[in-house]
């Protein structure tokens, strides 16, 4: 009996001074310069550099300085550094990738003094620019038709969709069920005419569907059929841009669904960025 | 006398015309290397890891002398280069392995310019060292050379990655299904882990299905590698709108690389060696022995650009930093979602292990089905984002700012990835027209489970030689039914890329196909000899997942007096048995079995060996041969032998009421294993002596990232449940309770 205790004392002993013993070895500490701004960046930058018993780094709010102590065998100034730099936080060493810092709350959003500006050529952004608005936004050549806002409506609701984004969507199509109900029929030719008595009625449908949820998959559902009816009278209206006719065989279940699209660059509606380049073109219409 | 001069001047321009030979010497030595605290075995040339650079021009000749200073043979495979057959390098097709203590002297004429790579092609021996970059320069007067691109600085980039386990151990790991790969690199999707993740259904679904854990990379790595280390630094004297080209060549033995920049945008200017029409990406991915040439600018002064090399699985990843000063970092790709990629797996795979396209087309790369799995991608996991989503982002970068105010979230749905579609041959590459075409089909086959990897369901050594005619067409369509990426190389020969491009179809010689993609190559066959032709992943190669594409009367290659018994041999490399064991050391007894397989073969024996006769002591041998595909059926053979006493010869009954005292029997057998739904093995066992025995059973059912489960019945009314906790690679503690046996508590140790 008596030997138990005895073990267990000895057990207690050896727990309790293994326990001191967790601070960190091998014990070096530095001063660095971290960049920083308040109360929360303090909270994010310890965390990141922080390290149980190899690391951990004491940030000052008021000097912008760090206390780095940390197990010299087992790490290095520029480990805890690029951690801290991978959150967000620039300093003498590293700056913090871009998105990282893009990423932080605006009150964090320190002065990145450490960063030198970049020389990109200017023209070729602009061009590249450019070229994608011209793609994307509607505004252009379509002033003759009369369905062209029943047209640019679609176009808003799909963007919003590869986005996976309701609430957008939602909002374009209570516009496209306004656009639709400002059509003037008589204004439209003949041909098109037909069609556009044809769909009318599975359209706005559609687009109240549409309008009614926040909810992209629910969306989804309907612009199925939305997106074949406005095929449908792109089709008989002369358009002077290419339209892109696409489909995607896994979209519906399994059973395929089409969209269009001003690019051809696939950027598929149905699954928004799980699966956005799910699809095909299946016709180019002039 | 008036002769001298016109003499100098004759010398003179025979000097100029004649080709340059360029000679290097090579000194292959064993080596200790530390990458993690532990010294291990790799292998060294001229004392250094990756092997040295080797740079020619176009027009030279290259003379390579090998000396073979290791315990073992070895070769130098020329990667990507047209060559005569005898020094394309691969032991026992071409040339014999160089004997330890050899020297062994490669030549050739340099007849293609371009960014190439040479490894080993002996064994593992390119995982350990064996990879080194080989750059042939255009000539400054070739008509094709690009200003602005030709004549930018560059850098050789070596892609590489270290296991401090020995290659061939990890080959065997593969083949026998360990998963301790998958718990070093916290990818078990146990059920646990599923249930947490809201997946529970995908998981049961996934395994109902019969397959494992799916990962997108097999082995487990200690570190990941650009010119031998971690971390590089080029610290020239770069300045502000500076342009370098990195001639970045994937000498790692099955790892994928994403390659991401600090500093913006990367253009893709070469592939394979040959030039493309250069496309601006922010990210591209390097399939295996690969070779991408790219040109980066350095946007700003005083700072060190990171451009950052991550391997597919994203476990680590290596980077070189471009410029002098402060280091700009690149984010790291975020952990991949392992159960979106199972769901979607599921969605795929058919009940009986086919794979099912679903009529998408897909192929050159266009749609990577893995992407349900980046977070960056689907914008899962970036919870942070949601702070400021209407706020432009802040930032000085000028090139990042327009994109933001063009559009005000972080549009994931915006970052370009290179893809097969987009490369483009800056010249018209068509082939012969009036050569005859033939046209040929491989599908790329293979299991997980037991790691056989196949083309046409044949391993190399179930396969002969594919002859070939010189001046002929050859249009191979390869279609991927395996559940893993394949980068397939054709050695000596450049082939089309049929992708869209027409008569600007790009050059290649490794194609990087994914599962359920079709793509098609073709190129000319103007070469003799013998041409490997193989899935680049070192351990799929091992496997078995090779061709020979064999010219029809081909000179006799001096080097290989014995072209038959060479290739046997070749067959045989590529099929090697494997061993496993494993033994649970019990209160109850001690349980074990042990096996030798290949790719079509298994030996095996279990045995259940108690303390006393009570207990009993009983084995089972089973030889058999697994079927089909996926492997599930195995009709064998067996012997088994039991004894045991309980003292009051009790008979047992079965539940066919057949009788039986377990005492003593020594039996043969035959009977089948046959793998069910959610990896359950039954087995089907009838015995020389007209007993007859079913049984049920399933091991390593992954409960927690380390616990796993098994249960086994049979009709004979035995039945077994166990939960082991696995502590290493190779040992674990178990508990279990056996019918026989009782209760039991022990160590497992298993090889």
């Amino acid at each position: 009996m008596k030997s138990i205790k005895t073990l267990l004392v000895a057990v207690v002993a050896l727990l309790s001074f293994t326990a001191c013993d967790a601070k960190i070895k091998n014990a070096k500490t530095e001063t660095v310069k971290i960049f920083g701004n308040c109360e929360m960046c303090k909270k994010t930058i310890e965390k990141a550099g922080n390290l149980k018993n190899i690391a951990e780094v004491d940030w000052s709010e008021n000097t912008k300085m760090a206390t780095l102590t940390y197990d010299a065998v087992k790490t290095n100034k520029e480990e805890i550094l690029k951690r801290i730099a991978l959150a967000g936080y620039d300093s003498n060493e590293f700056l913090a990738p871009n998105d990282a810092y893009a990423k932080l709350p605006e009150c964090c959003q320190y002065e990145r003094n450490n960063k030198k500006t970049a020389m990109v050529p200017a023209e070729k952004m602009n061009h590249e620019m450019h070229s994608n608005h011209n793609m994307t936004s509607s505004d252009v050549d379509l002033k003759e038709n009369a369905l062209n806002p029943v047209f640019e409506v679609y176009f808003g609701i799909k963007d919003a969709l590869v986005k996976t984004d309701g609430a957008t969507a939602s909002a374009k199509a209570k516009t496209l069920v306004t656009a639709i109900n400002g059509v003037k029929m008589e204004s439209l030719p003949t041909d098109v005419h037909m069609v556009w008595m044809k769909v009318l009625k599975s359209l706005k449908d559609d687009a109240e569907h549409i309008a009614g949820s926040k909810d992209a998959t629910h969306q989804r559902d309907y612009f199925g059929t939305l997106s074949k009816n406005v095929y449908a009278l792109l089709k008989v209206s002369k358009e002077e841009t290419p339209t892109y006719y696409q489909f995607c065989p896994m979209a519906n279940n399994g059973k395929g669904a089409n969209w269009l699209s001003k690019e051809s660059a696939i950027k598929n509606p149905y699954y928004g960025s799980k699966m956005l380049s799910c699809g095909s073109t299946v016709e180019t219409i002039k | 006398m008036k002769i001298y001069p016109i003499l100098i001047l004759l010398l003179f321009a025979i000097s100029t015309t004649a080709q340059k030979i360029v000679r290097y010497d090579l000194y292959v030595k064993d080596t200790l290397v530390n990458f993690t605290g532990k010294p291990k075995r790799a292998i060294a040339v001229n004392g250094q890891i990756p092997m040295p650079t080797l740079t020619f021009t176009e027009g030279d000749i290259a003379e390579i002398h090998v000396h073979n200073q290791l315990k073992e043979g070895t070769s130098l495979h020329w990667h990507g280069i047209f060559l005569p057959n005898q020094e394309d390098g691969v032991p026992f097709l071409t040339q014999m392995p160089i004997k330890p203590g050899e020297t062994h002297v490669y030549k050739f004429p340099v007849i293609q310019n371009g960014t190439h790579w040479y490894h080993s092609h002996s064994g593992m021996q390119e995982q350990i060292g064996m990879y080194g970059s080989l750059i042939m320069k255009k000539k400054t007067d070739d008509p094709e050379f690009r200003k602005g691109i030709d004549d930018l600085p560059t850098i050789p980039v070596m892609l590489s990655e270290w296991t401090d386990y020995n290659p061939d151990n990890v080959h065997r790991m593969l083949h026998n299904a360990s998963d301790w790969f998958a718990i070093k690199k916290g990818t078990t999707q146990s059920y646990t882990e599923a249930i947490k993740a809201g997946h529970f259904k995908t998981k049961v679904n996934n395994e109902w299905k019969r397959m494992m854990a799916m990962d997108v990379s097999d082995v487990y790595y200690d570190a990941f590698l650009i010119n031998g280390k971690k971390e590089n630094e080029f610290s020239q004297l770069f300045k502000a709108g500076d342009k370098v080209r990195l001639r970045i060549s994937n000498g790692g033995a099955s790892s994928y690389f994403w390659l991401t920049y600090a500093g913006g945008k990367i253009t893709v200017v070469a592939n394979d060696g040959n030039d493309v029409v250069p496309v601006e990406v922010d990210r591209l991915i390097i399939g295996v022995s690969e070779t991408y040439d790219v040109v980066v600018t350095i946007p700003a002064d005083d700072t060190a650009f990171e451009f950052l090399a991550t391997p597919e699985d994203r476990t680590k990843s290596t980077s070189i930093y471009l410029g002098k000063g402060i280091k700009q970092l690149t984010s790291p790709l975020p952990k991949l979602d392992y159960f979106e990629g199972m769901k979607m797996m599921n969605g795929m795979m058919n009940m009986d292990g086919t794979m099912n396209e679903m009529g998408m087309g897909m192929s050159l790369q266009k749609m990577d089905m893995n992407a349900v799995m980046y977070p960056e991608i689907t914008g899962s996991g970036s919870k942070e984002m949601k702070h400021t989503p209407e706020e432009p982002m802040k930032m000085v970068d000028g090139e990042k700012m327009d994109h933001s105010n063009h559009k005000t979230e972080a549009s994931s749905t915006d970052i370009v990835t290179l893809n097969y579609s987009m490369l483009k041959s800056p010249t018209v590459t068509t082939l012969p027209k009036d050569a005859p075409v033939r046209e040929l089909r491989f599908e790329l086959t293979g299991n997980m489970n037991r790691y056989l990897w196949s083309m046409d369901n044949k391993v190399l050594s179930e396969s002969d030689k594919i002859l070939i005619k010189k001046g002929e067409t050859l249009r191979i369509v390869l279609y991927n039914n395996s559940m893993m990426r394949h980068p397939m190389h054709l050695h000596g020969h450049d082939f089309r890329v049929l992708n869209g491009q027409g008569e600007y179809s790009p050059l290649k010689n490794v194609l990087d196909i994914m599962p359920m993609e079709t793509d098609t190559i073709e190129f000319s066959a103007n070469a003799d000899g013998d041409w490997f032709f193989h899935c680049h992943i070192l351990y799929h190669m091992m496997a078995g997942m090779n061709r020979v594409f064999s010219y029809e009367n081909s000179a006799p290659n001096p080097l290989l007096p014995d072209k038959e018994w060479a290739y046997r041999q070749l067959q045989k490399e590529s099929n090697m048995s494997h061993v496993m064991a494993e033994n649970d050391f019990a209160t109850n007894g001690n349980d074990g079995r042990a096996m030798v397989q290949n790719a079509r073969w298994s030996f095996g024996t279990e045995w259940r060996l108690g303390y006393n006769n009570m207990h009993g002591y009983e084995t089972e041998t089973h030889i058999g041969r697994y079927i089909g595909k996926n492997q599930w059926f195995m009709p064998f053979i067996g012997f088994d032998w039991r004894y045991r006493k309980f003292g009051h010869d009790e008979v047992e009954k079965n539940v066919f009421g057949q009788k039986n005292t377990k005492d003593n029997r020594s039996v043969l057998s035959i009977g089948a294993d046959y793998t069910l739904p959610w990896l359950v093995i039954a087995q089907a066992e009838v015995f020389t002596d007209g007993k007859f025995r079913m049984q049920l059973s399933r091991e390593d059912i992954p409960i927690s990232p380390r616990i796993r489960m098994a249960f086994m019945v049979n009709t004979d009314k035995e039945y077994m449940g166990g939960l082991k906790y696995i502590l290493t690679k190779n040992s674990g503690i178990s508990t279990h309770y056996d019918s026989d046996m009782g209760w039991g508590f022990g160590l497992t140790l298993n090889y």
